[in-house]
């Protein structure tokens, strides 16, 4: 399949690729189809609709920030991530965070109502901070 | 909008398969219980809100794919037992 994005261009994948959210993501319930694209240097994962390629999640892995994060066996979860031109005000999304297990391409999104997991966590610190 | 007035434990039907019952009521606050089957999402109304804000956003911002100068930062671990 070939998909024209914004990020990277047309980009070309075999469609087993592609991953199923059955219940689409909170926001976005009618897409239900996605591939993950990765690049060589690049940190975030980018969730791109296949029906609608404009819309792209940055996601990043959770397991990097906390390791006791709920886990689901076979999935791994990501957080989605609001950029920003300033690094200090990138938010990532630790309340409702994404499960994708690659190898059986279905992915869901799973919502914490807790307080303990903040909707807009800010990603990085400054390195001097202990 | 659709509304209704309901004394402590009467219930309403949405449907056929969502029931939901008023448990107690006291001066702020009320709690309800609601009976769904588990395909039925249940938020809290701001989160539900929070979360599509957050993500909109993302999307928005996604478009940008900005390149953060990354020299200075660490990521942000959540393991200072918060």
């Amino acid at each position: 399949m070939k998909l024209k994005t914004l990020q990277f261009g047309e980009i070309e994948f075999s469609d087993d690729l592609i991953i199923e959210f059955k219940d689409g993501i909170l926001g976005f319930e009618d897409l239900k189809r996605y591939v993950m694209i990765t690049e060589e240097e690049g940190i975030f994962y980018w969730l791109t609709a296949v029906d609608e390629p404009e819309i792209v999640f940055p996601l990043f892995p959770i397991s990097s920030l906390k390791e006791d994060y709920p886990q689901k066996d076979d999935y791994e979860v990501f957080g989605i991530v609001r950029l920003a031109k300033e690094p200090e005000d990138i938010t990532i999304n630790l309340k409702a965070p994404i499960y994708i297990n690659q190898a059986g391409k279905s992915g869901f999104q799973k919502i914490l109502d807790t307080e303990k997991y903040p909707v807009d966590y800010n990603l990085f610190v400054e390195k001097t901070e202990e | 909008m659709l509304i209704l007035s309901r004394k402590k434990n009467e219930k309403i039907r949405i449907g056929t398969d969502i029931v939901v019952q008023v448990l107690s009521i006291s001066d702020s606050q009320v709690k309800i219980g609601i009976d769904a089957p588990s395909s039925v999402k249940i938020l809290r109304d701001e989160i539900y809100e929070d979360v599509k804000k957050h993500t909109i956003e993302a999307t928005i911002q996604s478009k940008e794919k900005p390149a953060p100068d990354l020299s200075e930062l660490v990521v942000n671990k959540l393991n200072k037992g918060k």
